[in-house]
């Protein structure tokens, strides 16, 4: 079967409905890891699984919608940390296409350079709208300490943002590869536009 | 009048490597209620969106022979297009909510706004719809809201208000109480007095035996039988199909007793009683 | 059912505004102190952002995401006030600590520019049902199918979360530890959140179906059930925000 373009902008329904499915998720996630309370956000799962099942354009939509809805919702912020998402799904659909999610090593591979690209996006933004710090106690602690010592913003605001993004999504990488392994392909194959009409006449 | 004509269609879904739908060809006139009967897996809900055109269109796959529905070629339609003819009641009344209306009143309207209806024609066939299907006290309320019976309801008045000519209801009281299940029916019945051509897949054998006109059984994917329920229910073999005829006909089968001057069992209540009570007296 | 949303239903002029000048009023508050980076400038626009707040009877709802964002900027105002570089003047001295005023005064900018830019959201989000957002910019050539996939979110989560908790109480009722260390708490979550995914995906197909049934994939232009909410004073708001950006624009060119 000859797979698709992933940046194809033809979705099929399903894959559409599948976006605020994917929130849905994003915003469980977050609950479960509060309610676990395990120290990590954990709350992308959907937008990850939304680019592994349909796509980098769908990841990346599923993660903007999200933050359009958080800012509607919870936190007017997260408007501007749609970039981050969007990134997110970007690079785990593109990942996802390169073949990187087909098994555990290659997953948590993948799952540190989502963490990465995270990171770069995020970075300019925390340093255009707070002057560098992310708000988790742990990473401004470390802010503080760089800062201190070696006078860069820059450098403060990147080992910040990456001492919490990092972790939290290789283990959301993680976690949705164990997820979209576990699904049955009747529900893993309904998002790909790649089907194609055969005659029997 | 002749508003659904299925000519050897064969359905295969993608991944697959087995017909779903083998050599189905049949024929349904107007206002005639029509119910699919089988066992799980024989086809019933392909075939239901095989009418509708979400087979093939929804999910691809392999196709062959021809559906017409209301004079359209599915296969040659879009699905927007084929629901102006036929519309589709699914199971769940839950999902088939979209989710992005607030109210019963803005819910029905979902569809009439994607077909692009003007504003005064829509509320017409929306105050039509609600008041047809008994929603019309519901208006204001969030869809979300509302029981299994009043939702389906909703689904039911959300596809009528896109007035089809037919509509294929694909068990639409399977996962509703007693009480959802008999509004439901009750809805259907109204319809259909009203000369919508009704299809139904049902497992409810009383239902179907009481409300159909013809019934079509289903195996494996093909045709077994298309007849009134009184011929489909006497035939011996229903067994093997994985089918089980109403209370009524198993009792009377037991005892012997046809309905007069036929060679069929009684299939409803009311023929029971006429049958039986002709044999007493 | 729940709603997710931040709207409050108030009678207001604000709330008649439609939701489009709102918009604009956001990219003023945006680039109004961008363009003119100066605090007095940065506070006149959070002013007015509380004011219209207060006009519209909400700034009691707002005060809560007020307070989510002060405490972030409580460790701004620390962090930038003993560690900015640049910090050359003291300005307090607390114990071992020392404040400067540089790094005070920027935390003042970065605190009165968030307030500035949250204010103008906050009017956007506590006065416009969802709906009537995503509507106008339907209206306005937003593809409805992006419209559907917006507003359905506010329907699904609570949908979602109400599944989540059925879930929760019958796996605990399994035997499934959710309390513990770290290893236990983390071995739960993918028994939580497997089941609430792999039903909502199943979902996503049936409603997918139900979508389409419905003119989901219709050509041609959709009408609206609902009238379009205009206001008189629409257009007015409108260019006279963007003229403000405009002179403000060529204030920074002169000076």
């Amino acid at each position: 079967m000859q797979k698709q373009s992933m940046w194809s902008l033809k979705f099929s329904t399903a894959a559409l409905v599948l976006i605020p499915t994917a929130v849905g998720i994003n915003y469980i996630g977050k609950l479960f890891a509060g309610l676990l309370k395990l120290p990590l956000w954990l709350d992308s799962i959907g937008t990850v699984l939304a680019s592994i099942l349909a796509g980098p354009i769908i990841g990346a939509l599923a993660g903007a919608v999200n933050n359009v809805i958080y800012g509607l919702t919870v936190d007017p912020i997260s408007f501007v940390y749609g970039i981050t998402s969007v990134a997110i799904g970007l690079a785990v659909g593109i990942l996802c296409y390169k073949g990187w999610l087909s098994s555990w090593s290659k997953a948590a591979l993948a799952g540190l350079i989502v963490g990465l690209v995270a990171t770069i996006v995020s970075t300019p933004i925390n340093i255009g709208f707070w002057g560098g710090q992310t708000g988790n106690v742990w990473g401004d602690a470390l802010y503080a300490i760089v800062l201190a010592k070696t006078d860069s913003v820059w450098l403060a605001s990147f080992l910040d943002e990456i001492v919490v993004d990092v972790p939290d999504k290789l283990l959301v990488v993680l976690i949705s590869f164990a997820i979209y392994r576990g699904l049955p392909g009747s529900v893993s194959q309904m998002y790909n536009n790649s089907n194609k009409f055969e005659s029997l006449d | 009048m002749t508003k659904i004509i299925a000519d050897n269609l064969k359905y295969k879904y993608p991944l697959s490597d087995k017909l779903a739908l083998d050599n189905i060809s049949f024929k349904v006139e107007k206002g005639e209620f029509i119910g699919i009967i089988g066992a799980n897996k024989a086809g019933k809900s392909t075939l239901c969106q095989a009418l509708t055109g979400l087979v093939p269109h929804f999910y691809k796959g392999a196709y062959g022979g021809k559906v017409f529905v209301d004079g359209l070629e599915v296969k040659e339609h879009s699905i927007a297009e084929i629901s102006l003819k036929a519309g589709i009641v699914f199971q769940n009344p839950f999902t088939q909510m979209t989710g992005s209306k607030m109210t019963v009143y803005e819910e029905i309207a979902f569809g009439l706004e994607n077909l692009g209806i003007a504003r005064e024609e829509m509320q017409k066939q929306i105050d039509h719809a609600m008041e047809l299907m008994d929603i019309a006290s519901l208006k204001e309320r969030n869809p979300f809201d509302l029981s299994g019976g009043q939702m389906q309801r909703l689904a039911i008045a959300s596809i009528i208000a896109m007035n089809p000519e037919i509509i294929v209801l694909d068990e639409p009281t399977s996962q509703l109480d007693p009480e959802g299940s008999e509004e439901v029916f009750l809805a259907v019945q109204l319809l259909s007095r009203q000369g919508v051509t009704v299809i139904m897949a049902e497992h409810k054998m009383e239902k179907v035996a009481k409300y159909c006109d013809r019934i079509l059984l289903l195996y494996n994917g093909e045709i077994i039988d298309f007849d009134t329920p009184g011929k489909i229910f006497s035939r011996d073999d229903l067994k093997q199909y994985g089918v089980v005829p109403p209370i009524f006909t198993s009792v009377c089968r037991e005892l012997g007793v046809k309905k007069s001057g036929t060679d069929e069992y009684p299939v409803t209540l009311e023929e029971a009683r006429a049958a039986l009570g002709r044999k007493v007296k | 059912m729940k709603q997710i949303s931040l709207y409050a239903d108030r009678n207001s002029f604000v709330h008649d505004l439609d939701p489009i000048s709102k918009l604009y009023y956001i990219l003023f508050s945006i680039l109004v102190p961008v363009i003119l980076p100066s605090i007095s400038v940065t506070l006149i626009c959070s002013f007015l952002s509380i004011i219209l707040l207060l006009l519209a009877k909400v700034f009691k709802k707002a005060l809560p995401v007020f307070l989510l964002v002060f405490i972030v900027l409580i460790t701004v105002v620390i962090i930038q006030g003993l560690f900015r570089p640049g910090n050359e003047t003291i300005f307090l001295k607390i114990g071992p600590a020392v404040f400067y005023k540089e790094g005070l005064l920027y935390a003042l900018k970065v605190t009165l520019r968030v307030t500035d830019i949250v204010g103008a959201f906050l009017i956007l989000v506590l006065t416009t049902k969802p709906s009537d957002l995503v509507e106008s910019l339907v209206r306005r050539g937003l593809s409805p199918r992006i419209g559907y996939v917006v507003i359905s979110v506010f329907q699904i989560i609570p949908e979602m979360t109400s599944t989540m908790s059925t879930i929760m109480d019958a796996q605990r009722a399994r035997g499934l530890e959710t309390e513990g260390n770290l290893i236990t708490r983390i071995k739960a979550f993918i028994p939580l959140l497997g089941p609430v995914v792999l039903g909502s995906l199943v979902n996503t197909k049936e409603r997918a179906m139900a979508l389409e049934v419905r003119g989901f994939n219709a050509q041609g232009n959709k009408t609206f059930l609902n009238e379009e909410k205009t206001s008189v004073l629409s257009k007015p708001i409108q260019l006279g925000l963007l003229l403000i950006v405009v002179m403000a624009f060529v204030w920074r060119l002169l000076t």
